[in-house]
C-alpha cells in the first residue's frame, strides 16, 4: 500500500526525518512511535504532501506520489487527521463532512453541477451513516468550533472517512483523551480495519498503540531504531533507551 | 422620493457590487486591495462600448463583465501564489498600475460633432446612453437594485451549496482544505474571476450613472472602502457587505450629520469594529444563530 524508501526531510541543519524506510501493507495497522520531535508528524506531512521531500521516494499503491500536490494525493485515497485538531470551525458538523467528499467515487456519482451547486439531499445517507459511526448525529447542525474536545476528535476522524480513503494516517488521535475515550477510539479503529482500511497510527499513548497495531516502527531523531510486533517492541533495548534515557534503561535492565 | 435620496440609494446599490466583490474574495480567505481596478475596467470598457460604439447597455455590461473577469484572472495567476499580506500588497500594486494606465489612456472619436472618449487624466465625458434614453433617476435606481437583488439571490444560493461551504473551508484553513482533496488554487482563481466580473458590473453602472468618470475615481481609497464595507457589515452572509455600504453611504454620508467629518467617523468605526467584531457585525456565529432561530 505505502512504501517509504530512504525518505529524508531536512529543515536547515535539522534532520527531521533521515533515511527512513517504512512499508505499510494492505489492511495492516502500523504504529509509528517515538519521543517528541523524533519525526513522526513530519513523516505524515511528507506522505500527505504538506512538506516536500529532501530526498528519497514515497510510493502509494506502486505509484511514485512525490510530485503530486496534496489534494491529488487525497483523491488517490490518502486521508489524515491532525495532531492539533483541525476542523472548519465556521462550518457546521454536517458541512465539515460535506466539503470533504472529493473522492473519485463521489465525482463519478454526481455531475459537476449537482456536486457543487446541488443541495444536501444527494449525499444525505452517506453523511448520516458517518455521523452515526462517530456518535455525532445529534450535533449535525452545530458549528464545529462549538463542539467539545472529544467530539472534535471524532469529527476529525469522520471527516477523514468522508473522503473514502484507502490509507488513513492518524496523527496522535488519542492525545488528551481519557481512558474511556481511548477505549472507544480503539473500537472505532478496529471497525475501520474491518471495512478494509489500511492505517498508519502515529501515537504516544501506548495503551492504544499496543492494543490495535500489527506492527510498530520506532523513530528517534528522524531515524528508525526498531521495528516489530508490539510484543517485540516492548522488549527492545534500543526503544527503552530512547524513551527512558540511557541510564534509566540500564538500571531497569540490570534489576 | 426626492433626487437626493434617490442619488444616495443608487450609490449604495452601485458600491454594493464592489463590496460584494471584495466579500467574495474575503470568504475564500484573500484580502484584495485591488478590486477598484476591475470596477474601473468595467466603467471604462462599458462607457466606450455605449458612447463610442453605440452598443446597447446590456451588451456593453456583459462584455465589460467578461473583460473584468479576464483581467482579474490574469492578475490572479501570479498574485494568488502569494500569501496574506503579500497578496494584499501585490493586488494594491496591480490596481495602482491599472489607475496609471487609465491616466495614460486616450481613445477619442468624433461622435455627432463632439469628441468623445477617455482623455487621460481629463477623464471620460459623455457616457450618456441612459440619459439619452430618458431613463428617470428612479428608473435607474430600480435597474441597479434589480441587478443587485439578482446578485444577492445568486450569492445566497451559492452559500447554501457545497461550493459555498467549500469556499469558506478554503478561507478558514487552506492546508486542511487541500488535505480534504480540494484544489485550493483552482477555486481561488475562479473566485478572483467571478469577483472581477462583479466589480466590473458595478463599474459599468457607475459610469452610466455619473456620465463622467476619471482615473481618480478608481484610486486606493475605493479599494479600502470596499474591503471596509465587507468587514464592517460582516463575513457571515452576503447581506453583510450591503449593510456595510448602508452604514457608510447611508448613515455617515447620507444623513449629513457627520458632514465634513465622515472619514473620521468612518475610520473610527472601522477601528472599533476590527477590535470588537473582527469578522463584522453579521459574522458567521451571528448568521448561524439567526439561521437556527428562523428556519
Amino acid at each position: 500500500m505505502l512504501e517509504l524508501e530512504r525518505v529524508s526531510r531536512h529543515f536547515g541543519g535539522v534532520r527531521a526525518v533521515d533515511g527512513l524506510d517504512l512499508k505499510v501493507r494492505d489492511g495492516e495497522i502500523v504504529g509509528l512511535i517515538g519521543p517528541n520531535g523524533s519525526g513522526k508528524s513530519t513523516t505524515v506531512n511528507l506522505v500527505t504532501g504538506l512538506f516536500s521531500l529532501t530526498s528519497g521516494q514515497i510510493r502509494f499503491r506502486g505509484q511514485d506520489i512525490a510530485p503530486l500536490p496534496t489534494h491529488m494525493r487525497l483523491q488517490g485515497g490518502i486521508a489524515r487527521t491532525f495532531q492539533n485538531i483541525r476542523l472548519f470551525g465556521q462550518l457546521t458538523v454536517w458541512q465539515n463532512l460535506w466539503v470533504a467528499q472529493n473522492s473519485p467515487a463521489d465525482r463519478a456519482k454526481r455531475g459537476f453541477f449537482s456536486r457543487w451547486l446541488g443541495g444536501q439531499s444527494g449525499v444525505r445517507d452517506e453523511i448520516v451513516s458517518l455521523l452515526e459511526f462517530s456518535g455525532l448525529a445529534h450535533k449535525q447542525d452545530e458549528l464545529a468550533s462549538n463542539l467539545a474536545f472529544g467530539e472534535q476528535r471524532r469529527l476529525e476522524l469522520a471527516r477523514a472517512m468522508a473522503t473514502k480513503p484507502k490509507l488513513l494516517l492518524l496523527d496522535e488521535p488519542a492525545a488528551g483523551m481519557n481512558s474511556e475515550e481511548i477505549g472507544q477510539l480503539r473500537e472505532r479503529i478496529l471497525k475501520l480495519r474491518e471495512r478494509g482500511l489500511t492505517i498508519l497510527l502515529v501515537e504516544h499513548v501506548m495503551e492504544l498503540v499496543m492494543g490495535v497495531t500489527d506492527r510498530i516502527a520506532v523513530l528517534n531523531f528522524g531515524q528508525k531504531i526498531a521495528e516489530g510486533t508490539p510484543a517485540e517492541i516492548q522488549k527492545d533495548a534500543a526503544v527503552r533507551k530512547a524513551y527512558l534515557g540511557g541510564d534509566a534503561a540500564a538500571a531497569e535492565g540490570g534489576s | 422620493m426626492d433626487d437626493y435620496v434617490t442619488g444616495v440609494l443608487t450609490n449604495i446599490g452601485l458600491f454594493s457590487f464592489l463590496a460584494l466583490s471584495a466579500y467574495l474574495l474575503l470568504i475564500a480567505g484573500e484580502m484584495s486591495f485591488g478590486q477598484q481596478a476591475f470596477f474601473g475596467v468595467g466603467a471604462y470598457s462599458g462607457g466606450i462600448l455605449t458612447a463610442i460604439y453605440g452598443l446597447p447597455l446590456p451588451v456593453a455590461a456583459l462584455v465589460a463583465m467578461l473583460l473584468g473577469s479576464l483581467c482579474a484572472f490574469l492578475v490572479g495567476l501570479p498574485t494568488l501564489r502569494l500569501r496574506g499580506l503579500y497578496f494584499a500588497m501585490a493586488t494594491l500594486a496591480a490596481a495602482e498600475m491599472a489607475r496609471i494606465l487609465f491616466e495614460l489612456f486616450r481613445f477619442q472619436r468624433q461622435i455627432g460633432g463632439e469628441l468623445v472618449g477617455p482623455d487621460g487624466t481629463q477623464g471620460f465625458r459623455g457616457i450618456r446612453w441612459v440619459f439619452e434614453r430618458g431613463v428617470e433617476p428612479a428608473g435607474y435606481l430600480a435597474l441597479v437594485w434589480g441587478l443587485l437583488l439578482i446578485a444577492l439571490v445568486v450569492f445566497l444560493l451559492m452559500e447554501r451549496s457545497r461550493l459555498g461551504a467549500t469556499l469558506r473551508a478554503i478561507g478558514e484553513d487552506p492546508d486542511l482544505a487541500r488535505s480534504c482533496g480540494i484544489s485550493v488554487e483552482r477555486f481561488k482563481l475562479g473566485v478572483a474571476a467571478a469577483a472581477g466580473a462583479l466589480a466590473a458590473l458595478g463599474g459599468v453602472l457607475f459610469a452610466h450613472h455619473n456620465t463622467y468618470i476619471e482615473p481618480r475615481n478608481f484610486d486606493i481609497m475605493l479599494g479600502v472602502h470596499s474591503l471596509a464595507y465587507a468587514l464592517i457589515g460582516g463575513l457571515g452572509t452576503a447581506f453583510g457587505p450591503l449593510l456595510g455600504v448602508m452604514v457608510d453611504l447611508g448613515v455617515l454620508e447620507g444623513s449629513r450629520v457627520f458632514q465634513g467629518y465622515r472619514m473620521i467617523a468612518f475610520g473610527g468605526l472601522v477601528a472599533i469594529l476590527l477590535i470588537f467584531r473582527p469578522r463584522g457585525l453579521l459574522d458567521e456565529k451571528v448568521v448561524h444563530w439567526l439561521r437556527a432561530r428562523f428556519s
